[in-house]
């Protein structure tokens, strides 16, 4: 019988043994069975995006996610070097410059992961406060882009708000300067909606993911969503306009612009405004076409329904289904599977709170199928036990998958918000009620109030499954709201300076204690490594 | 009889000098064929670097030719693709930089080598090295997010009281009410700024070193004569040290040149020739690359790399002056005391 001692030893011998297995041959026993896995693409969908990777972490699943734009995500999945992609919009076979834009011959599967609204988010002061709920129609808009209109006094806005006026400032839009798919989501809306500007200014039809920018023009370019919003919400972003992603300002705390829809109300891109549009998307039905499951539009942005938002879309993930895919092995496989399973079924039902719109059930569905191609590739992947009608996902209605209960319980658009009727002021985001401060009303005292009012707008709009329809409830008029109306003039640099981000940010109280406890701190960081140095060469020299 | 005369072959070897050996032993032959090898590798690798831009980016010299050098636009769905505007923004944002560092890492290496007390020299030589090891990303988000609100402030200052002169000229109305601070933002001035703080260390540690080589007997020499100690450094210090001064600042000039991520975090991107710094919009060579590589197809990476085999060029020759100008610094030759 042997020693207990020696079994130990032996049982060591074992483990290590495993290891080094392991370490020498790359592959991981069944204990680990998740490969990390790599993407680039969209950073309209990222913030989600990001958000499920955080999610299945804690499962062990690690996914690393970089962004940096459609064009890259595309770029990158066709030359073999990521995982997997996300783009708002398909290969385009030809791309603006000409070259050819596929998957370069890889075998790939579109998968859609989320849907969403692009908004129009502003930075406007007036009287020291930021200027909310402004609406516009897409014509206005799609003049302001292409440099037609140039100030926010413009008697086209002014009409668009029901005759609401805005300080005489320059707009000054903040566009894309990488390839974006935002870029692509928005130029497809304007070459659709409003052809005659787009084509004057872009010189042929069609969409771009290149915003074209002429030299000289007042427009300002920025890489990635977060730079573009960093623009508008910095302290001299007074005056910007800008397309994102709906959850990059809700993350901010910025207003975005109530689009006009076809049915002549203004309409912000909530989860509700965005599912009740896309029900009027044309997905491609055919699982033989390698576009399966790719969006048109066409209808969106004509959708009759008032609650609609007319900027809605899906985006996609490009997943690599060839079984001989040179990146791929079973353990990323089973990594993609289960971060896909995840997304599409639990993942949805956190859509809303971040800014954007869970993909309905027959969507989900169709998702699970074209991820389940990855177990088709590799018989060792499990794609088993599935189903997803058992996804906690809002949209679902039971017995009927096509259909969206969101849609169906979008609630009906104020009245104000009707061509011709309101503005709907003070609603939304200031419904923390410091919006009523006047434009009359300055110094310290009432900008901390905005401050915080926006703060706790932002709260609301971050802290759950329900918020949006919190936001949506409180559409209510309120006449009584004071807007700082053309306090241009008077306001002089006052206005201008001091951004309401650093209000937020700023502590209420103890500044003076915190101001000494930070310039410690600073002091500390700068001295302390240079005073160890020196007693340590010291020490030495002794 | 004859006197014999004694001749004494005194026995002394030719007056040939002995033999040296320069044998070296076995140790010392293996010390210097690895020293030798590692020594070519480095210039193995920067002549490789060199050789695979230029092999890359030959088709595009040859498509687009001396318009690659002239053209200031960068639309490669155009056919049209040069690097006239952003090699100007590369030379404006490194002579801003150098503009602030210079005099910030002269004053920080004279007031080291010559004032501060022992007692502190070395915590500050820690410090000013400190700020070398700070990634440049760190910088780049200092500098948008910190100092860009303050930056913005003196690029207004500077247009409203020197606007007259074109360089300090943006195409806004600085005495507007609502003045229009997006057209401060972003600019060379901004991207300058926080480059200027990743070139002082490396500039202010070369200049120092050279002022503490400055010659100790003729700086009790002009202690002596009465001088004071501005004197001393005015009279001893600086002009032996003025290949340090030069040679730092060139070294500085070439890390410019070359700074990315900081600069790309910064500008908005735009490819127009002007000589504004103080206006929105810029970009430099290596932004460039960093800013359209990911999404860049085969031409178009050709005409990156030709981008960047002529900052290539530049930063060597830049850094090569440089290294020359220490060097005969240190041998003590041109100065003329």
């Amino acid at each position: 019988m042997p020693d207990p001692s020696r079994r130990r030893a032996r049982r060591a011998l074992a483990a290590l043994g495993a290891v080094l297995l392991v370490l020498l041959t790359g592959q991981t026993p069944a204990f680990a069975a998740y490969g990390q896995i790599e993407g680039t693409g969209s950073t309209w969908s990222q913030v989600i995006v990001d958000q499920w990777i955080a999610d299945v972490d804690a499962n062990g699943i690690k996914v690393v996610y970089t962004g940096g734009g459609s064009s890259k995500g595309r770029k990158d999945f066709a030359s073999g070097t990521t995982d997997f992609g996300i783009s708002e919009i398909p290969y385009q076979q030809t791309d603006e410059y000409g070259n050819a834009d596929n998957a370069n011959g890889r075998q790939f599967a579109y998968l859609p992961i989320v849907a969403g609204g692009t908004a129009f988010t502003y930075h406007l002061e007036s009287g020291g406060q930021l200027v909310r709920d402004i609406r516009l129609s897409g014509e206005t808009i799609a003049k302001i882009f292409t440099s037609q209109i140039t100030s926010w006094a413009d008697p086209a806005i002014k009409a668009d708000n029901n005759g609401r006026t805005f300080p005489d400032q320059p707009i000054i839009p903040v566009v894309r300067s990488d390839g974006s798919g935002t870029t692509a989501q928005f130029t497809t809306w304007l070459d659709t909606a409003q052809p005659s500007i787009w084509r004057a200014y872009f010189g042929r039809s069609g969409l771009t993911s290149y915003y074209p920018k002429p030299s000289g023009s007042r427009m300002i370019g920025a890489s990635s969503s977060d730079q573009v919003m960093n623009t508008v919400a910095s302290d001299a972003g007074n005056g910007t306009i800008a397309y994102v992603e709906y959850s990059y300002p809700i993350n901010k705390g910025y207003p975005v612009v109530k689009v006009l829809n076809a049915a002549g109300v203004y309409v912000e891109p909530t989860q509700y405004a965005v599912a009740v549009a896309l029900t009027k998307a044309r997905i491609n039905s055919d699982p033989a076409s390698q576009n399966y499951l790719t969006q048109i539009l066409d209808d969106v942005y004509a959708n009759p329904d008032p609650r609609s938002y007319p900027l809605s879309s899906y985006s996609y993930m490009l997943l690599p289904t060839g079984s001989s895919d040179p990146r791929m092995t079973t353990n990323k496989r089973q990594s993609l599977v289960d971060f896909m399973f995840y997304s599409l079924c639990e993942g949805q039902g956190k859509a809303g709170a971040y800014g954007y719109s869970p993909l309905p059930l027959n969507l989900v569905q169709a998702g699970f199928e074209q991820v389940a191609k990855l177990g088709a590739a590799d018989p060792a992947v499990d794609v088993s036990n599935r189903d997803a009608t058992k996804c906690n996902n809002p949209t679902f209605v039971a017995g009927d998958l096509a259909r969206n209960k969101l849609a169906e319980i979008a609630p009906a658009p104020a009245e104000c918000d009707k061509q011709g009727a309101g503005p709907c002021l003070g609603a939304g985001q200031t419904a923390g009620g410091a919006g009523t401060a006047g434009g009359a009303a300055s110094g310290g005292g009432a900008a901390a109030g905005g401050g915080g009012g926006a703060a706790g707008g932002a709260d609301a709009a971050g802290a759950g499954g329900e918020v949006v329809a919190g936001v949506d409830d409180a559409v209510t008029i309120d006449p009584e709201t004071g807007l700082p109306v053309g306090g241009g003039g008077s306001g002089g640099s006052d206005v201008a300076s001091g951004s309401v981000s650093t209000q937020i940010a700023r502590p209420a109280g103890g500044s003076v204690a915190f101001g000494a406890l930070a310039a410690a701190e600073l002091l500390a960081i700068v001295l302390v490594p240079g005073l160890l140095a020196v007693r340590a060469r010291r020490a030495a020299a002794l | 009889m004859s006197t014999q005369v004694r001749v004494d072959d005194p026995q002394v070897g030719s007056a040939l000098p002995r033999r040296l050996s320069s044998r070296l032993s076995g140790s010392d032959r293996a010390f210097v064929v690895a020293a030798r090898g590692v020594g070519a590798t480095v210039l193995l690798i920067t002549g490789g670097i060199g050789v695979f831009l230029a092999v890359q980016a030959f088709p595009t010299l040859r498509h687009y030719g001396w318009s690659f050098f002239t053209e200031t636009d960068w639309q490669p769905e155009a056919d049209r693709v040069g690097i006239a505007a952003v090699l100007v923004g590369t030379v404006t944002v490194a002579l801003v930089a150098l503009v602030f560092a210079f005099p910030l890492g002269l004053a920080t290496a004279l007031y080291i080598s010559e004032y501060a007390p022992a007692r502190i020299r070395g915590a500050l030589v820690s410090v000013v090295d400190l700020m070398a090891a700070v990634p440049s990303i760190i910088y780049g988000l200092w500098g948008f997010l910190l100092l860009q609100p303050y930056a913005k402030g003196i690029a207004r200052w500077l247009h409203s009281y020197l606007g007259f002169l074109p360089f300090f000229q943006v195409d806004t109305d600085p005495d507007a009410a609502l003045w229009e601070q997006t057209r401060y933002t972003a600019s060379a001035f901004v991207a300058g700024l926080a480059v200027a703080m990743m070139v002082l260390p490396m500039a202010s540690a070369v200049m120092r070193e050279v002022f503490s080589q400055a010659p100790l007997g003729e700086r009790e020499a002009a202690l002596a004569l009465g001088s004071t100690r501005w004197g001393v450094i005015r009279s001893v210090v600086l002009p032996f040290g003025r290949g340090g001064i030069i040679g730092g600042t060139m070294l500085g000039l070439g890390r410019a040149l070359g700074e990315t991520i900081a600069v790309a975090l910064i500008i908005s991107p735009a490819f127009d020739l002007k000589f504004q710094p103080l206006e929105i919009g810029t970009n430099t060579v290596s932004a460039l690359i960093a800013l359209r590589f990911g999404e860049a197809d085969d031409a178009q990476l050709s005409a990156l790399l030709t981008a960047g085999l002529v900052l290539f060029l530049g930063t060597l020759v830049v850094n090569t002056v440089a290294a020359m100008v220490v060097a005969r610094s240190r041998s003590g030759v041109g100065t003329d005391i």
